[in-house]
């Protein structure tokens, strides 16, 4: 009994958290309104009985608007929180769209033929995460990654000036990069 | 219980000073200096923190109005007290505790410090940790809750962001005295810089680390070994500001207790005992190194185009350069403490050559027509353009000038 | 968190009202010794060493009861609510972290995946920091607070990649498992540079002594510049307590937990804090302050392959045993 309290008592903060995020009027706070709202679902996943995925979600989350906070004030032009601005873009569209998304999905909940229970939940499903992971998802993983991985790489080397030909020279001889700021390791 | 009571009194026995100097109160800054290391009172870092305002000088007009910014920042209880002359800090000190604990209890009408100090609504001096007053300073369009936007402009990486304009100083912690750095920054890093003195202008007495230089100018009698004393103690004073900036308070304590100790009139042997192994812990620090070379270089062909003399030009490098220099000046001092000739400052005769070892204060030549920090000051904004602000504060603290020094060469 | 399956390494219920103050006590201790050490820096070998070592022994205490006794204050066009809720994440972070480090064997609470909510409390103050930094409309709190994240993108990575050394050794990610796995071996006699990483962020997520940056002297306290009063004194004492946690944690991890001859197994979890706490104090006095900008190339091109050398070097003695 507890146990549907708390879920509920998460899924509504979860959601309020989550308009929140567009009554705000500073970043900050819509950052953070919207980390308050992932936590709650962190919180979801480890009543539902995910541990590990529920944790993963709270660490990562966290770090994430962590940063994702600093460059919401870097590109949205609201230093130190003072000027007051709204979330909202194209009001009238977004919240069509946001209705029709919304039915839909709220649809697949209601009509959808979920299936019954078939056998018992693993005793660790952190060890069936892993191993389901690690043993026939492995692929999916391994593809996942290096997809992901190439991704970040791509966009630092399209969002970056400066080649290692600026930095070391055109012969790449120079023993020490040309860097507006200066490594510790020295090189 | 009284309990408020019981932790005023509790707050009353070490208070947190923040030790203000204005320009040419060395002397008292070093005494109070000494008399809270006696006591155990901590130094504040911001008006925030401190429970005392503690001035090293008499305040006059142009001062009254940023220290007022400087009082108004400070949560209460607390306490004001100026420190005219150096054999007074004690008393002044021994006040404190008294101001706090009288203090009256409760809310009420902000009370200005002795002196009918008031605290401006605009002030473009004080920034300096002062919440909303620290980002402001330009003339922009915009103003929200009375405070301007910033602009925008290009940065360093092509990218237009906003651009805030600041002073730094002249309260801010371990900063060289009277010193006020107008700066124009996007994120942390510093596109521009200006350097100004604080106003109400230097001290007529010109620079306490001068001292023997300029009498031995007036033609009074002053020994080498005096001279090297002073050299030695100004020298421990800003590697301690060095060191503190850098985050390494041990180090930076002893380097101050010491300067304390050489000005004192402590034995060459009692000294050399402390200050060597000192030397190397700092000279010797890998880490140090790694984190303070590349930041400020200053070439010596570059120092000599701007008139830098001291150290500073003896260094021909960065920041680590120079506070390696300091060390080996504050090495080679001890040995010549003894030194009972006379200093001979030939104030006729500058480019006699052999006459440099004895006019070259700590800062730099004492004889010339540039005081030695009205260079360093000249040759600042080129350093601090591009630089992080724990960088800048690096530089500022390796290169130290010191601003009363910028009457006394005139006078020499 | 769920229930753990088995409740045998849980301490009853009251163990949470004494976690705090238990926490409290370490830190007030640990600080009192920072505290001791600084003194002697200050004042050399001059006379009256004594009552000033005793003078500083409770120097943190009394500076905590002094904070009791100011005003607490806003600045303008400030965000209130915003500054506090990161300042009071702080102890909070480090509380909850503690909660699955076991004293003896039994912690608050033993959690199939205790390795990761401790790595999750701990990154609360990324938020946390930065928010407290943000709040008061200053700038230099502000560089304060973006310092830290800038710490954080440093010293997480190897961290985790340390954390993960040690789960894998013990091949659970349940706190109490891993100090089971260390009863012949403590895994700091294999894991030497997981150890040595794991003291470094230690200290780095606690932004405390060497990684102080985000509350460095050169930003006049940075994140806690323009804080007074009981909010000071939950953001300065939250540093301390977060240090004790960390350090409290890399008993269980890496030097046995309780394991010991003689002594019990709390006095063995206490001694070997207490240790872990007393080099960290005396180490940070080797070295100034890091800051990132410097410490990140050494952080990615140094220990992170260093770690990942480690982890390997785990699994393949884990997979041949």
């Amino acid at each position: 009994m507890p146990d549907v309290a708390v879920f509920w008592a998460l899924g509504a903060l979860a959601v309020v958290s989550g308009v929140m995020v567009f009554r705000f009027d500073s970043m900050a706070r819509a950052t953070y309104a919207l980390l308050l709202s992932l936590l709650c679902v962190g919180g979801l996943v480890i009543v539902l009985g995910l541990d590990y995925l529920g944790v993963v979600v709270v660490l990562m989350m966290t770090i994430e608007m962590a940063i994702m906070a600093v460059f919401m004030v870097m590109y949205m032009m609201n230093p130190a929180g003072l000027m007051p601005m709204s979330m909202l873009h194209n009001k009238k569209g977004a919240a069509v769209l946001c209705t029709l998304v919304f039915l839909l999905l709220a649809a697949g909940i209601v009509l959808a033929p979920w299936p019954k229970r078939s056998g018992r939940p693993a005793d660790d499903p952190t060890k069936a995460l892993g191993t389901a992971l690690m043993g026939p998802h492995i692929l999916t993983m391994m593809t996942l990654g290096f997809a992901l991985f190439a991704t970040i790489v791509a966009t630092v080397v399209l969002a970056t000036r400066r080649g290692r030909y600026d930095r070391f020279g055109d012969d790449l001889r120079a023993r020490t990069a040309d860097d507006p700021v200066r490594g510790g390791v020295g090189r | 219980m009284d309990v408020k009571g019981a932790a005023r009194r509790v707050l009353a026995g070490s208070p947190p000073v923040l030790l203000v100097t204005l320009p040419g109160a060395t002397a008292e800054r070093l005494a109070v200096e000494a008399g809270l290391r006696e006591r155990g009172w901590p130094l504040a870092e911001s008006p925030a923190a401190a429970a005392a305002l503690v001035v090293a000088g008499e305040p006059s007009g142009p001062h009254v109005e940023w220290l007022g910014t400087l009082w108004s920042g400070m949560p209460r209880p607390k306490a004001y007290v100026t420190v005219a002359g150096a054999a007074e800090s004690g008393r002044a000190l021994d006040a404190v505790p008294r101001l706090l604990i009288a203090e009256p209890l409760g809310a009420g009408p902000q009370p200005g410090p002795p002196h009918g100090v008031v605290s401006p609504p605009e002030d473009h001096e004080v920034p300096e940790s002062h919440g909303g007053h620290a980002d402001h300073g330009g003339h922009h369009g915009g103003l929200v809750a009375g405070l301007p936007m910033a602009e925008r402009a290009d940065d360093r990486d092509g990218l237009r962001l906003d651009q805030l304009h600041l002073s730094l100083g002249p309260a801010l912690p371990d900063w060289p005295t009277g010193l006020i750095v107008d700066v124009v920054m996007q994120g942390d890093v510093i596109q521009q810089a200006e350097v100004r003195p604080v106003p109400g202008g230097p001290p007529a007495q010109g620079s306490f680390w001068n001292e023997p230089w300029q009498r031995a100018a007036r033609g009074e009698p002053v020994t080498r070994g005096a001279a090297e004393r002073r050299r030695c103690a100004a020298h421990l004073d800003s590697v301690g500001r060095f060191l503190a900036v850098a985050g390494w308070s041990g180090p930076a304590a002893r380097a101050r207790r010491l300067r304390d100790a050489v000005l004192g009139g402590a034995g060459r042997e009692e000294l050399v005992g402390e200050v060597r192994p000192l030397v190397r812990q700092v000279d010797g620090s890998r880490t140090l190194r790694r984190l303070t070379t590349g930041i400020g270089p200053l070439p010596a062909a570059r120092a000599k185009s701007v008139g830098v003399t001291g150290p500073a030009l003896v260094a021909d490098g960065d920041a680590h350069a120079r506070v390696c220099v300091w060390l080996k000046e504050i090495e080679r001092s001890l040995s010549g403490l003894e030194d009972a000739r006379a200093l001979a400052v030939d104030a006729e005769n500058t480019e006699n050559t052999k006459n440099t070892e004895s006019t070259v204060g700590p800062r730099g030549r004492c004889d010339g027509l540039l005081s030695p920090s009205r260079a360093l000051l000249d040759a600042l904004p080129g350093l601090l353009r591009g630089a992080e602000f724990a960088c800048a504060r690096l530089i500022v603290a390796s290169v130290d000038p010191d601003l009363d020094e910028l009457q006394g060469a005139g006078h020499g | 968190m769920a229930e753990s399956a088995e409740t045998a390494g849980t301490a009853p219920l009251w163990a949470v009202v004494l976690l705090p103050v238990v926490l409290t006590v370490v830190a007030l201790a640990a600080a009192g010794f920072d505290a001791v050490l600084s003194a002697g820096a200050e004042h050399g070998r001059g006379a009256g060493r004594g009552a000033r070592t005793l003078r500083a022994a409770v120097a943190p205490v009394r500076e905590g009861i002094a904070l009791l006794a100011r005003q607490r204050r806003r600045t303008t066009a400030d965000d209130a609510a915003l500054g506090r809720i990161g300042i009071a994440l702080v102890p909070l972070a480090a509380v909850l972290a503690a909660a699955v480090v076991p004293w003896g064997f039994r912690a608050v609470t033993d959690p199939v995946v205790g390795i990761v909510w401790f790595n999750a409390m701990e990154a609360l103050a990324w938020a946390a920091v930065w928010l407290a930094g943000w709040g008061p409309n200053s700038v230099l709190s502000l560089i304060g607070g973006y310092r830290f994240l800038a710490q954080g993108l440093a010293y997480e990575l190897p961290h985790m990649f340390a954390l993960t050394t040690a789960a894998l050794g013990a091949g659970s990610l349940r706190v109490g498992e891993v100090v089971r796995a260390q009863q012949g071996m403590w895994f700091v006699v294999w894991m030497p540079a997981a150890f040595a990483v794991y003291l470094l962020s230690a200290c780095a997520m606690a932004f405390w002594g060497p990684f102080g940056h985000p509350l460095g002297r050169d930003v006049a306290g940075g994140v806690v510049a323009e804080y007074s009063g009981v909010d000071r004194l939950l953001l300065l004492g939250g540093r301390w307590l977060l240090l004790v946690a960390t350090a409290a944690f890399s008993v269980p991890l890496f030097l046995g937990g309780g394991h010991g001859p003689l002594l019990p197994a709390w006095a063995w979890t206490v001694l070997k804090t207490a240790g872990v706490l007393a080099l960290l104090i005396v180490g940070r006095r080797l070295v100034p302050t890091l800051r990132m900008e410097r410490y990140m190339e050494f952080a990615w091109l140094v220990l992170v392959p260093l770690t990942l050398l480690q982890a390997l070097v785990v699994a393949v003695v884990v997979l041949n045993r």
